[in-house]
């Protein structure tokens, strides 16, 4: 019996002298072979990019059931296109906001730590990417309003489980130190190459498409701080803003992936993968003051109705019931559509374009803040808008002759600058709502009539924000305080008609 | 052994139905003098057996070598070699078998009454007869604190088993299965979630319930201590069934018919029509957009009105479509069995197929199961035990839940009652489909897709082949002491295909991911183990050993969207085509030892350790802090008071007994990679341009550990006037620490979730069994079984030091008003949104245009019933046997997304209020909005999911011995069993509160789900 336990003690002994060799191999075990521990900046750059162009997602609810809509561009009889009739879809109204913070948020603050910390790339690549987290936020706070900034992203890099929502203010001024700062490190050496999808990484147009930037972000506080936008737009305009033809954009191409189509093209694009959203007709407002102005863009823009021989455009707030009693038309298919060549998968994404920053380069003038031509800002911006097109399909020329035509149709005019200005922004702008969305309520041109559909949740007003994510208030303790600070409500409905910090 | 088995099994298969040399046994069975009626005697080791008759008489045929097993409630059962007797006279006598040994952790077997902790085992009895398509369900209210939830996902959909309450947040709740000693893999395959999907199945399905011997459950850390990190959600270990020793081979065939038929719960208003606004549409214009709302005009068979396609047809009452749309659920199952041995080789072989077509039109599985088990007497000293099952299951268009699109129970359900669901079939030889071939669209939101179409020319289809082996040797060395060594495999290779056809609604070129995964467990175990009694007094048991697990799972799939060319629904024809890789591979290794002290035969002592490592858990990056082993403990004690004491005469047993325990539950143990970021690279590129970027979805934590449980139990067991009455009395305190939580983080921090040991839980309760037998005379008796089962259970913490949280999201309702947390203080699963606004005296509040508002964000409860009462019982008169099951739940919520739509829509009968007279300041024509805005206010759609079902009624009868003896069979049985027979009571309207569509932790969710059926099925088993 003895001899027995002493075997058994030995052999627990034994099993137990082996624990040291318990965990071999454990670790390589745990590698996985499938991913990397670093990755090359330029493909993370290019990936974010893509991620900030975005998917369907974001740009079918945020980008065009909303805002479309809202800016009278497009219209619809369709209930759950929330925008045209000024309801509220909790869902439709956060989506830019839900996606982009972890698909482009997390990468850009990830690969800025990277190249801080010198473990990668160069100066020039972190100067890019600083100027590229400017695109990325100043859409997420035009549209909603204070929002983390600050701390947004760093959930890993610095254990930031719940950013704060940093006030507009600051994160316009922020931005703006960031363009400087970032234009300054672009030299002509390093940089992303043909990475960047904007520009095959050519820094001197990266530095004019900065100070484009800096242009949009300074002039944004024209009304609510005019001395701060003016010492930004003096400093953009000096810095040198973008040449004819630069116009900051990203190609799509039909796939294979969703990241790799347009966001837009695959809501709109009825040949290609989309979910046949045959919904959405040229609005009335855009057909009519396209039609008033004898503007070339309409044979672009739209497609004619089913039935007609001549470009209709819908009335925004209507639906299939009150279309019947429409004096213009009274079947969907008596309107005109969006061209199908214009919003292809494979059409480009417009970020700033050439137009834009002449236009708003007028306007600069015009407030006597630069000492250029108004007028002559005003003809470039109308000119570039309109050969912007020309990017989209090999079908669409637009002759110089046609543009000559439509400048003398309609000359500048000193006395209605601001009008004929936000105007034409708002036509440039077609199809990159939001910048359509923020100058709409910086200037208040175009003036849109607002609809009045039963039980909208504005009181029939235009929306002059999107409305934040519900969820996060129950997530971020954060949140609360900058519903506090910007006097929205616990009913997340009536956020909509709550003007932003610029929006004076 | 191998030769001598394959001849025999060469044999088997070669004839079917072979001369077998029987001989019958026959006699009478007494107690006192007096004869017994309806003993049950069964050959040992088959499924082979008979009752006595009136007078106490049996006669069976039995194999040769055979013995026979009288048993009978309250009196201790016989065992009797039968040799060459033909005659067999038995008196069995009154008392209560003390000395039943049950099958334990490892495997090991234990004296019932030395076990310090519960082990409940169920009786199979039934499980085949009246079946369930998916085994565990069977469980449901047999065993006190045994938590089952079938899901509304379809006959071949997963089921969630929990015993003693919710350990976990994010990892797993379901406990591990263990079949003769070898864990199995039970991962659900895919699960529906707020934007639909569909449910993949579960990995415990596959087992045959013909196949299955005992099911022992180890429901407290105690009785699974040695099952280490796997131990804490219990432990269900089943046994199966294995060959004995008798000459030629039995033959037993079994088939079943199974119908299924659905419960129809949906009681929809039938007054108004489709339309919207209070009158019905003109055009096809409106009809498109209104088809799916009954905001119409009252019903009025005699005036025609237009629909969707042009139409028009009468306004009348269309009828019951759910009737129309889900047809009986069909099922056939098919059983041999084959068994033989000798005196040193026995095995049991058997083959299954069944064939299941679902309520829902498409829809159906097949499975066919073979099973070998083999156990040799290689030498006085070894012995060995081979066993295998292949189970191929094919299961046909799983039916897509949750969400509208592709879901056609979301279309079946929630038409306006002037809407005839048939109208929507279109093109008789491809049903949904319009003229050209694509989906026959009917309203104008092309996510909400034709149920034709969705049923029929969707595909949702999962093949899965299976292998579970197992090789055990052991080895008796020296008087007590032995050593075993066993090997066991589980792998299964599961082939998805998902199709979206060309010509959907919502996609109008389609969408199509072919997929295949495999997974693997090996499990690699050696025991040293002594037994002895050391004196009359003192017995000890010892065992030491260590396991050795490893996991594998790799998935390689193409999927795509877009066909080129119209309805070829192959991948090569898919304009963007990706091809997806997952790979993952871990291990645990773990060492253990068990020791027992018995005392006087009356005390016992017990205690194990187990150590585990996990591969998991050690950081692939150098220098990185964290462990990366644990260890768990038990200790126990239980004293047999009737034998240590003098007690009442009316007392037979009365057992004490207390243990206390550590255990861990997998998680975090199980998933390997996320201890640090990574980074891949995404799709094929952009215009020449790789694309990389950080994988990790959540934020890694590389100082992870898993989740520790403490539990104490202490229970009670005693048998009372001969056994007529037992009380099993369990108390359990349970807390677990250092939950690994994906703690939900904000968004804006750049991930969707944080990785943390940060949970603490609480789980109390008490599980009560009584068993009784309140009648027993000659012709009848009647045996009652009530279990009662009450978990309090209490999350403790969620506590981020940094950042003070106090609840965690689980999960959303499509309708993105319903959401379930976990909040500090409450119990597991909270059922949360917003609450009416209301004033001091709690009358609702109006806004200003007169409609009910969305309030406080508020926890309604929980999804999980704390409290379970089980009711069973059986009554046998002669040969005719009956037993019912009646099975309840109470303090569950659930949230009910069908009828927050059905109140958008217009369905609910409660919709009705005010269409002609208007609601408050809103005009009749407008109570859609005042209803509208209701469906975003989660109060009025949280429903108590409290509810009693009478679970099962079976009878059988067995064809008497006398009439046996002149047929050329050694047995026959006939049953008739029915499941799920009916809803007795239920607090939720429309639905049943059975319904949940995941089995994930968000449980309390509902959203158009399959509907709940009942089933009947017919059962004839021949032996011969």
């Amino acid at each position: 019996m003895k001899q027995l336990f002493r075997n058994i003690t030995l052999v627990a002994v034994a099993l137990m002298l082996t624990t040291t060799a318990c965990d071999d191999g454990f670790a390589e075990l745990n590698t996985n072979p499938n991913a990397a521990i670093e990755i090359n900046p330029n493909f993370q750059f290019s990936w974010i990019q893509l991620r900030t162009s975005g998917e369907r997602y974001e740009n079918w609810r945020a980008v065009l059931i909303y805002s479309s809509t809202m800016m009278q561009h497009l219209a619809t009889t369709c209930g759950y296109w929330s925008g045209d009739k000024y309801f509220y879809n909790a869902g439709y109204s956060s989506s830019l906001f839900d996606r982009q913070y972890t698909q482009a948020v997390k990468d850009i603050q990830d690969l800025i730590a990277t190249l801080e910390s010198g473990a990668a790339g160069d100066q020039t690549m972190l100067g890019m990417a600083r100027i590229w987290r400017t695109v990325i936020f100043h859409r997420l706070t035009d549209i909603y309003g204070d929002i983390p900034y600050s701390e947004a992203g760093k959930g890993f890099i610095e254990g930031i489980d719940f950013p704060v929502f940093d006030s507009q203010e600051f994160i316009y001024k922020d931005m703006l130190k960031e363009l400087e700062e970032g234009i300054a490190q672009i030299s002509d050496e390093g940089g992303f190459g043909s990475a960047d999808f904007l520009y095959g990484g050519d820094p001197a147009k990266w530095r004019r498409f900065g100070y484009s930037m800096m242009l949009r972000l300074g002039m944004r506080m024209s009304e609510v701080d005019p001395a701060e936008a003016q010492k930004w737009v003096e400093k953009a305009i000096q810095g040198g803003t973008l040449q004819p033809g630069e116009d900051a954009f990203i190609e799509h191409t039909n796939g294979p992936e969703g990241i790799n189509r347009n966001g837009i093209g695959e809501v709109l694009d009825l040949t290609n993968g989309s979910a046949g959203e045959g919904c959405p007709r040229l609005s009335a407002t855009f057909v009519n003051w396209m039609k008033d102005h004898n503007d070339p863009r309409l044979d672009i823009i739209g497609t004619l109705p089913v039935n007609g021989t001549e470009h209709n455009g819908m009335p925004n707030g209507l639906d299939t019931e009150t279309l019947l009693d429409n004096p213009t038309g009274t079947s969907a298919d008596d309107f005109s559509t969006v061209n199908q060549a214009i919003v292809k998968v494979s059409s480009p994404m417009m970020f700033l374009t050439v137009a834009e920053s002449e236009l708003l380069l007028a306007e600069a003038a015009v407030r006597g803040w630069h000492s250029g031509s108004a007028q002559q800002h005003y003809e470039n911006g109308i000119r570039a808008a309109m050969k912007n097109w020309e990017r989209f399909d090999a079908s669409i020329v637009v002759e110089d002759a046609v543009i000559d035509q439509y400048l003398a149709d309609n000359p500048f005019d000193e006395a209605n600058a601001m009008q004929q200005i936000g105007e034409q922004y708002w036509a440039a702008t077609f199809l990159n709502e939001y910048e359509t969305f923020s100058n709409w309520r910086r200037t208040g041109y175009p003036e849109l009539t607002p609809v009045d559909y039963p039980n909208n949740v504005t009181g029939g007003t235009i929306p002059v924000r999107l409305v934040l994510p519900q969820g996060e208030l129950g997530v971020n303790p954060n949140m609360q305080e900058a519903l506090n600070r910007q006097s929205l409500g616990t009913s997340f409905p009536d956020h909509f008609t709550v003007p932003v910090w610029w929006d004076k | 052994m191998s030769k001598k088995l394959l001849t025999t099994l060469c044999f088997a298969m070669l004839l079917a139905f072979p001369l077998v040399a029987q001989q019958t046994v026959t006699g009478t069975v007494t107690s006192d003098g007096e004869s017994l009626i309806g003993v049950n005697i069964i050959e040992k080791g088959t499924s082979n057996g008979v009752l006595t008759d009136l007078d106490g008489n049996y006669s069976i045929k039995v194999g040769e070598d055979a013995t026979l097993v009288f048993s009978y409630t309250g009196y201790e059962t016989q065992e009797v070699a039968v040799g060459s007797q033909t005659k067999i006279d038995v008196q069995l006598s009154a008392g209560v078998n003390l000395d039943e040994v049950v099958v334990t952790a490892l495997g090991i077997q234990k004296e019932k009454k030395a076990l310090t902790y519960s082990v409940s085992e169920v009786d199979p009895a039934g499980f085949a007869e009246a079946r369930e398509m998916n085994v565990v369900n069977s469980l449901s209210g047999k065993v006190a604190g045994v938590n089952v939830s079938t899901t509304a996902t379809g006959a071949a959909g997963s089921s969630r088993v929990v015993i003693r309450g919710n350990n976990s947040l994010s990892g797993t709740n379901q406990p591990l299965y263990v079949v003769d000693g070898i864990p199995i893999d039970n991962t659900n395959l895919g699960s529906a979630g707020m934007w639909g999907g569909s449910d993949g199945g579960d990995g415990i399905s596959s087992i045959n319930p013909e196949d299955i011997e005992s099911i022992s459950v180890l429901k407290g850390a105690s009785a699974a201590a040695l099952y280490g990190y796997r131990s804490a959600n219990g432990v269900v270990l089943i046994n199966t069934k294995s060959g004995s020793k008798r000459k030629g081979i039995g033959v037993e065939f079994n088939t079943s018919v199974r119908t299924e038929s659905l419960i129809n719960t949906y009681d929809f208003q039938r007054e108004y029509g489709h339309g919207r606004n209070g009158t019905a549409p003109t055009t096809v214009d409106q009809a498109l957009e209104e088809q799916l709302y009954a905001w119409g005009e009252p019903l009025d068979g005699n005036r025609n009105v237009m629909q969707f396609d042009g139409v028009e047809r009468p306004y009348g009452d269309a009828g019951d479509n759910i009737g129309r749309f889900y047809e009986t659920g069909l099922t056939f199952i098919n059983t041999l069995t084959l068994t033989g041995g000798s005196d040193k080789v026995n095995f049991r072989f058997s083959a299954s197929n069944l064939d299941n077509s679902d309520i829902m039109p498409n829809s159906g599985l097949t499975r066919r199961n073979f099973s070998l088990r083999t156990n040799a007497q290689l030498s006085d000293r070894l012995s060995a035990t081979v066993s295998a099952m292949y189970v191929s299951e094919l299961a046909d268009n799983r039916p897509r839940l949750s969400d509208s699109p592709g879901n056609a129970n979301y279309t079946a359900w929630s038409l306006p009652a002037t809407i005839n669901v048939e109208t929507l079939e279109g093109d008789p030889d491809k049903l949904g489909a319009g003229a050209d071939g694509t989906e026959l669209q009917f309203n104008d939101n092309v996510f909400v897709t034709n149920p034709y179409w969705a049923a029929h020319q969707f595909d949702n289809d999962s093949k899965k082949d299976r292998l579970m082996g197992k090789v055990q040797l052991r080895y008796d060395i020296v008087g007590g002491l032995y050593a075993r060594g066993r090997m066991g495999l589980d792998r299964f290779t599961n082939r998805t295909r998902n199709l979206t056809p060309y010509g959907t609604a919502y996609s109008p070129r389609g969408q199509l991911s072919e997929g295949q995964r495999e997974v693997q467990e090996l499990n690699t175990e050696l025991l040293l183990g002594y037994d002895q009694d050391l004196t009359d007094n003192i017995t000890l048991s010892l065992f030491a050993g260590g396991n050795q697990q490893r996991n594998f799972s790799e998935s390689i799939g193409g999927s795509g969207n877009n066909f080129n060319i119209p309805f070829l629904h192959a991948i090569g024809n898919l304009q963007n085509q990706s091809v997806n890789y997952g790979f993952s591979e871990w291990q645990v290794n773990s060492l253990f030892g068990s020791a027992e002290v018995g005392l006087m035969r009356a005390i016992y002592l017990n205690g194990t350790y187990r150590n585990d490592w996990f591969s998991t858990l050690t950081s692939p990056v150098e220098g990185a802090e964290g462990d990366n082993n644990q260890g768990y403990y038990s200790a126990g004690v239980s004293a047999v008071l009737s034998d240590l004491l003098v007690m009442p005469r009316t007392i037979d047993f009365l057992k004490l007994r207390a243990s206390y325990a550590t255990g861990s539950g997998p998680g975090v143990a199980a998933s390997p990679y996320q201890l640090n970021l990574t980074y891949g690279i995404f799709g094929q590129g952009h215009l020449g341009q790789a694309l990389g970027g950080i994988t990790n979805g959540s934020i890694p934590n590389s100082n992870l550990i898993p989740l520790l449980t403490k539990e104490i139990e202490f229970g009670l067991d005693m048998r009372m006037f001969t056994g007529r009455l037992g009380i099993d009395l369990t108390y359990y305190d349970r807390t677990t620490e250092n939950d690994i939580i994906s703690a939900a983080v904000s968004s804006t921090s750049g991930f969707g979730s944080k990785i943390v040991n940060l949970g603490e839980m609480s789980n109390k309760g008490i599980e009560l069994l009584v068993t009784g037998t309140p009648i027993k005379t000659q012709d009848f008796s009647w045996d009652i079984n009530l279990n009662y089962a009450y978990n309090d259970n209490q999350v403790i913490s969620l506590l981020d030091p940094e950042n003070d949280e106090e609840s965690i999201r689980g999960g959303e309702s499509r309708t993105r008003s319903a959401y379930i947390e976990h909040v500090e203080g409450l119990p597991y699963s909270q059922v949360a949104g917003f609450a009416y606004v209301r004033d001091e005296a709690g009358e609702i509040v109006l806004d200003d245009n007169g409609l009910p508002q969305q309030g406080e964000f508020t926890h309604f409860g929980t999804g999980v019933a704390p409290t379970m009462v089980g009711f069973g019982s059986t009554f046998r008169y002669k040969n005719f046997s009956l037993n019912f099951l009646i099975d309840s739940r109470w303090g569950g919520k659930i949230y009910s997304a069908t009828n927050a739509f059905a109140y958008l829509r217009g369905l609910h009968k409660e919709t009705l209020e005010g269409r002609e007279t208007g609601i408050g300041s809103i005009p009749a024509e407008e109570v859609e909005d005042y209803y509208g805005r209701i469906y975003s206010i989660t109060e009025q759609f949280v429903y108590d999911a409290d509810y009693i079902k009478l679970r099962q009624i079976q009878f059988t009868y067995n064809l008497p011995s006398s009439v046996i003896a002149n047929l050329p069979i050694s047995g026959l049985n006939i049953g008739i069993g029915a499941r799920n027979v009916g809803i007795l009571y239920s607090a939720a309207d429309n639905i049943d509160p059975e319904s949940t569509y995941n089995v994930g932790n968000a449980q309390g969710l509902e959203m158009f789900g399959v509907p709940a059926t009942r089933s009947v099925q017919f059962n004839l088993g021949v032996r011969f």
